[in-house]
């Protein structure tokens, strides 16, 4: 057979293109790119009709107003409603995932009870039932972490009806806020007028990434008609934005606030306190420059100018707190609220004002009352010997959120009987014995009652947004059901008339409230305030040995309810945790007094407690103290918070504050040891 | 031997046992890289240390060596078809197999580096003019069956096969229409070794590559031109000499070897020279206006070592060797300098395809390294063995070097 | 190619004296752009983050120390570096208001786009996404989901722009002339203190445009020549400088 020239090329070209023109090649590569466009593995979108719904944000005390986005029934996504005073259409990242959280693997889907340390499901009848027998005629407490809630309250109401006043919330600044103001003999709650301020000196608090109603706070830093000065430890988001950072040694933002009250003093201001010479000569003899500036690292003449410019300007706002919300006493709080009285600013314009109360379940205490009392005294109780029968845990992970958690852990131990309400399947509700869950927020109805910090009287009402997905309960629900089991009348048949109740007691009604916020400008006025000088002492005491830790709580970490949550992993910046090791935050002079090296592992150890970490070395934080993030080191909830990092609260030390008897924990103190 | 009929003609292997244990070796390497094929083709690219920093990495770096290293068979065939150096001969089928396996290997394991494999035809089907890659693309494609085309009439010319009449013409039709091919594949091969540097060149985000207007067209397009001309004779010389060593037979005359060394080091000094002046016009010209000096290109890991080792050890030295006659005429220093020009290239492939994009344009961004996991590494030694099988089923079953027979 | 000059540019003008580095713009994103959570985010070189927000040092010892946070979205280049180089037309910039789209279905995954991007913006998706159980039913309509093997980067949410256009149509009005408060992306929507502003870089009337004239208005890697539409703003020399690469003896921007 012979092939010619010809009979070549026609072979060559022909093979090539007669494949070309059977219809193999080109459906089996039309198939193979819509089979990759389409892999089944791959969820859906589903379609459904855009709207939107207003909800309030309860992961933190802030009292966002949410508005949440649907397709269909289903939400979607959680962004900040507009209309809200608190929110003003701006959310922090926490509830910002609100709801993803719907879906949070750690959801508690039913009521569990545990048997033999295992816990099995029970149904809702069996559970009341439960609670019931338990609950009749027992010594019962209850634990609540919801601070402006009417759930709260409910949860009040019912104990006191039970013949227990052993309610308690959460430590906050809240508490301590409202413990030195009733030493003070001051009446309502304080709070901030940041908005109309012209001159906000923060002492401690971190106001802009984690201290009370955060996004609020932000908001009002945004619209600033002047200044915002921040003193704390660390350069914190509030440090990275305010237009001056002063480094303090932490948990001395009361010295310092005293030492511009020696100033001011020093100034002829006078404030109309019933006491005010003692309050006076204290300040001015033991408060003198030297000691300020020894405490808190801060120079006199850096105090002498703040307090210069705080008189200087027409709405001066001083705002004293804990560098991590919590832990603070009696003293720093006396100390800010005294340097207010001194510029004058107590319900001014711009200035600390007091916040009407409200309740509508008439045996529950007033929520000035309820703060006065600490969890963590009623723990020593209970460890010395007291007896109680029950603690009911209402959005509250104690276990983890508490200093020295495994101390607590044991005391909880001696109580026979506990329930958890948690929607998660956190620490505490772990070491329960039943656990009932709540819905999750979007789910239920909820409310906020004039959030910690913020400067007028407001009222946040959120109707459900979505059913409820699993076999949970609204507790104050659950709670209004057992009291009618156990024949106590609350006088409500259920949470939503008490939240109509609520509503009618401002002058509005539930309706009304669910689609806007009440607000109300009424600041109570003040006669015969006093400064019991004791409290004053505190900040003369000696520190103890070891390093100051400074605490950082930011939302995008969690926090003290809610674990980092799925959406905020990668947010966690790289020197914040590595796989499965935090890192504490030193600068390059502490690191070499200290022989730290960079991503060294060290462990800290507190008074009750130690943590491993890991070192970064970043000139963020001032000389001699060490940061440190809160949130880390979650033992239960799910893989995006289990297992990673180790929880700072173990090294957080508490001493009880001459003067106020409170527990404090804000100037804790570690030593650091190679690991 | 069962397989002596299939053996060309004249002269001597080894048993076939011998070359079964040889292929078994072989076999293994390859089994284990098929393996990491099949976990990334599965699980994606997520079986690599690939990262979004790190886009491109070994396998990239892998492409562009070989490319460069496979370009002794455009340009042998151009030297021995267009321009008519007849002492190529005895390697040009060596440096058309060497070609093949390089653009085959880098074809395959482009498949493997995309995200999407079943969606690799878009190139084609949707190309976008704009884009250098769209260039490399179609052309290394069309290069490659070029070189199909050029291999083609060596496996004819196997002696069983050659007994069949057709076979037989058509092998010879092959021939004739050689130099046609050499010169398409010339083009084809110019175009995108060029490309491949405008790939990096007209990158004007990362200033470690980037080349301004004339520095790109045509300095850089003709830069790794030249580069890859300057290297790819030396390892087609290399290889040929390592099949000695290994068969331990000789295959390839020493003038032809010195010859393929003279060629890769008077290519090697005009490329050298230029990219000299490249580099120093980047370095004192083209970075400061982009507000960078030259110091902050490099740091710890990606250290100047690699510039100095690319240019200086891996460049003038080997270049220095391969020109002075009486350098080249001593096999060690002729086979050393090859090496080093072909690490100078790879260098140079690397530092563009890793330090290009390790670099931290943000002045708040921080340098990175990265290292290749055993799947990259498992994948890149599957396709040196696929290399190793198909010259070894080359060199036993067909005539590649017309010298074998005398020189043994 | 030529740079399109478009009628409509958004752009943003992010403060950041303003930014908390809080990252709700980051979770907004995540949520948004339907992209799925990750178990492990502590290797920042495998996370998949639309909107990154970065720690800046000005690399002082203490006292002297200052931080600010820069959140860096895709800057939406006027001359893209990625959308040249993308050998299968996957992402382009030739839509009115000037945004670079990334098109999934058609992207092969090579990643020649990232290694243009000098800002990182872009990113692969090294896994295939996956929810915790029943969090897919919390999927957005805005975008579809992306399989593993494909480069996606920040839109600006545009299909928000598809929305607010629509929604002009439906109302009579010009989609070409929209009010600044019709389209905005879910970060600067969500931003506590305001810090992202948005809106088109065109219209006087828009505060970006007002804004980006400012002379503490920089924008990042400026000398590169990429021509972004996000404009970061400082009154801090030190943050300015950090915008782009400078030689010890040249002037900040803005100085």
């Amino acid at each position: 057979m012979g092939l010619d020239r010809r009979g070549f090329i026609t072979f060559l070209v022909g093979g090539a293109v007669g494949t070309l023109f059977t219809p193999v090649p080109w459906k089996l590569a039309d198939d193979v790119s819509i089979w990759s466009q389409n892999w089944p593995w791959i969820p859906k979108l589903q379609y459904g009709a855009r709207s939107e719904a207003p909800s309030l944000c309860k992961l933190c005390p802030g009292g966002c107003g949410l508005s949440v986005h649907k397709v269909g029934k289903r939400p979607v996504t959680a962004q900040g409603n507009k209309n809200h005073p608190l929110s003003q259409g701006g959310v922090c990242p926490l509830g910002s995932s609100a709801v993803q959280l719907l879906y949070r693997p750690a959801r508690v889907k039913g009521p569990l009870k545990k048997n033999n340390g295992r816990f099995e499901a029970i149904s809702w009848e069996e559970a009341a039932q439960i609670v019931a027998d338990n609950l009749k005629g027992k010594k019962i407490a209850a634990l609540s972490g919801d601070e402006n809630g009417s759930a709260s309250e409910v949860l009040a109401g019912f104990l006191k009806l039970l013949g227990s006043d052993d309610f308690y919330f959460m430590p906050s600044d809240a508490q301590v806020s409202q413990r030195a103001w009733s030493l003070m003999e001051g009446k309502g709650q304080l709070g901030f007028d940041l908005e109309n301020s012209d001159y906000v000196l923060i002492l401690g608090a971190d106001i802009l990434s984690s201290w009370g109603p955060v996004v609020r706070n932000q908001k009002a830093f945004a619209s600033r008609k002047g200044k915002f000065v921040y003193a704390g430890p660390v350069q914190t988001g509030t440090a990275a934005t305010v237009d001056k950072w002063m480094p303090v040694y932490p948990g001395q933002e009361g010295v310092l606030a005293l030492g511009i009250c020696y100033y001011l003093l020093k100034m002829g201001k006078s404030a109309s306190l019933k006491n005010f010479g003692l309050v006076r000569d204290y300040i001015l003899s033991k408060y003198t420059p030297s000691v300020v500036e020894a405490k808190t690292g801060v120079s006199a003449a850096q105090v002498q100018k703040l307090a210069q410019d705080l008189v200087k300007a027409s709405a001066p706002c001083v705002l004293v707190g804990s560098d991590f919300g919590q832990g603070s006493g009696a003293f720093e709080w006396a100390s800010g609220i005294l340097v207010n009285l001194l510029l004058g600013t107590l319900n001014q314009k711009g200035g600390l004002v007091a916040l009407p109360e409200n309740k509508v379940i008439t045996s529950a205490p007033w929520r000035s009352e309820l703060n006065q009392k600490s969890f963590l005294k009623f723990l020593d109780e209970v460890e010395q010997g007291k007896a109680v029968d029950g603690l009911l845990v209402y959005e509250a992970n104690p276990l983890y959120a508490l200093p020295q958690p495994e101390q607590v852990k044991t005391v909880l131990e001696k109580i026979p009987f506990k329930v958890s309400f948690s929607t998660f399947l956190d620490e505490t509700a772990m070491a329960c014995d039943l656990i009932l869950p709540a819905p999750h927020f979007l789910e239920r109805f909820d409310d906020a009652y004039t959030p910690f910090g913020v400067g007028q009287e407001i009222y946040s009402v959120a109707a459900p947004v979505i059913e409820p997905i699993f076999s949970t309960k609204s507790t104050p629900d659950f709670i209004l059901e057992v009291a009618n089991k156990l024949g106590v009348d609350l006088g409500f048949a259920s949470f939503e008339e008490v939240l109509q109740a609520k509503a009618e007691s401002l002058g509005t009604d539930l309706e009304s409230v669910s689609a806007e916020a009440y607000t109300s400008d009424k600041w109570l006025a003040q006669n015969s305030l006093s400064l019991p000088v004791e409290i004053l002492a505190t900040g003369l005491e000696t520190e103890g040995e070891g390093v100051f830790l400074a605490p950082v709580a930011r939302n995008y970490l969690g926090n003290t309810k809610q674990a980092l949550t799925p959406f905020e992993v990668v947010v966690v910046k790289e020197f914040e945790l590595q796989k499965k090791d935090f890192y504490i935050q030193v600068n390059k002079n502490t690191a070499n007094k200290l022989k730290l090296k960079q991503n060294g592992k060290v462990k800290l150890q507190g008074a009750g407690g130690e943590c491993v970490a890991r070192v970064n070395i970043t000139e963020t934080v001032m000389n001699d103290v060490i940061a440190a993030p809160l949130g880390f080191g979650h033992q239960a909830w799910d893989e995006f918070a289990k297992g990673k990092g180790d929880n700072l609260f173990k090294v957080l030390s508490v001493k009880e504050e001459k003067g106020s008897g409170l527990k404090v924990w804000n100037r804790s103190q570690v030593k650091v040891v190679r690991a | 031997m069962i397989d002596r009929e299939w053996l060309p003609e004249g002269v001597e292997r080894c048993s076939f046992g011998k070359f079964a244990v040889w292929l078994a070796i072989i076999g293994v390497v390859f089994a284990w890289g098929l393996y990491a094929t099949y976990r990334i083709f599965a699980n994606g690219l997520i079986e690599t240390n690939l990262d979004n920093y790190f886009g491109f990495g070994l396998w990239i770096t892998f492409d562009l060596a070989v490319i460069a290293l496979g370009a002794g068979a455009f340009f042998s065939g151009f030297l021995k078809y267009i321009v008519g150096i007849e002492e190529l001969k005895n390697i040009i089928n060596l440096a058309v197999i060497v070609g093949f396996i390089c653009y085959s290997g880098t074809m395959l394991i482009l498949t493997l580096d995309i995200g999407q494999p079943l969606r690799a035809w878009f190139g084609y089907w949707h190309p976008n003019v704009h884009s250098m890659l769209t260039e490399v693309i179609f052309c290394i494609t069309c290069y490659c069956m070029v070189l199909i085309i050029e291999y083609i009439p060596i496996i004819l010319e196997n002696r069983k096969l050659n007994q069949n009449k057709f076979i037989h013409n058509l092998a010879h039709n092959f021939h004739v229409f050689m130099p046609l091919f050499a010169g398409i594949g010339t083009f084809l091969s110019t175009f995108h070794q060029g490309s491949l540097g405008g790939m990096y060149g007209v990158l004007f985000g990362r200033p470690f590559a980037y080349r301004e207007g004339f520095f790109i067209w045509p300095w850089t397009f003709f830069l790794f031109v030249a580069s890859a001309i300057a290297s790819g004779p030396a390892f087609t010389m290399l290889i040929a000499t390592l099949m000695e060593k290994i068969t331990g037979r000789k295959l390839v005359s020493y003038e032809t070897k010195a010859l393929m060394g003279k060629i890769a080091g008077s290519l090697l000094c005009f490329y050298l020279f230029f990219k000299f002046l490249d580099t120093w016009y980047w370095a004192t010209d083209t970075l400061p206006r982009m507000g960078l000096t030259f110091d902050q290109m490099f740091n710890d890991v990606y250290g100047k070592w690699l510039l100095w080792a690319e240019l200086g050890l891996c460049g003038v030295i080997p270049a220095i060797l391969l020109v002075v006659p009486k350098f080249r005429n001593i096999p060690f220093l002729l086979y050393t300098a090859a090496i080093l020009d072909c690490i100078g290239i790879v260098i140079n492939r690397f530092v563009f395809t890793v330090q290009t994009i390790a670099f931290p344009v943000m002045p708040f961004d921080k340098w990175y390294s990265y290292v290749p996991n055993w799947a990259e590494w498992a994948t890149t030694f599957e396709i040196l063995a696929y290399g190793a099988l198909v010259l070894s089923l080359s060199y036993r079953y067909l005539p590649v070097f017309p010298q074998e027979k005398e020189l043994n | 190619m030529e740079a399109i000059e478009f009628k409509v540019k958004w752009g943003m003008v992010i403060n950041i004296d303003k930014c908390t580095g809080c990252g709700a713009c980051m979770v907004a994103c995540q949520a948004e752009n339907n992209i799925a959570p990750m178990v492990d985010g502590s290797d920042k070189r495998m996370t998949l983050t639309w909107m990154l927000v970065y720690e800046l040092s000005n690399g002082k010892p203490f006292p002297e120390h200052d931080i600010a946070y820069l959140p860096r979205p895709c800057m939406q280049c006027g001359k893209p570096s990625c959308s040249t180089v993308c050998p299968v037309i996957a992402t382009t910039k030739d839509e009115e208001g000037g945004i670079v789209s990334q098109i999934y279905p058609r992207c092969i995954g090579c990643r020649y786009c990232m290694a243009a991007c000098p800002y990182h913006s872009r990113y692969f998706n090294w896994y295939d996404p996956k929810w915790p159980a029943g969090m897919e039913k919390t999927l957005n309509i805005s975008t579809s989901v992306r399989p593993r093997g494909v480069v996606e980067k920040c839109t600006f949410c545009h299909h928000r722009f598809m929305y607010a256009k629509e929604k002009a149509r439906y109302n009579g009005e010009d989609p070409m002339d929209l009010p600044e408060d019709a389209y905005i992306p879910a970060c600067a929507e969500i931003c506590p203190t305001g810090a992202i502003v948005f809106g088109n870089l065109n219209n006087p009337e828009h505060k970006v445009a007002k804004l980006a004239k400012s002379k503490y208005a920089f924008r990042l890697l400026e000398r590169l020549g990429t021509d972004p539409q996000v404009y970061y703003y400082s009154e801090r020399e030190w943050v300015r400088r950090q915008g782009d690469n400078y030689l010890p003896h040249e002037k900040t921007k803005g100085e």
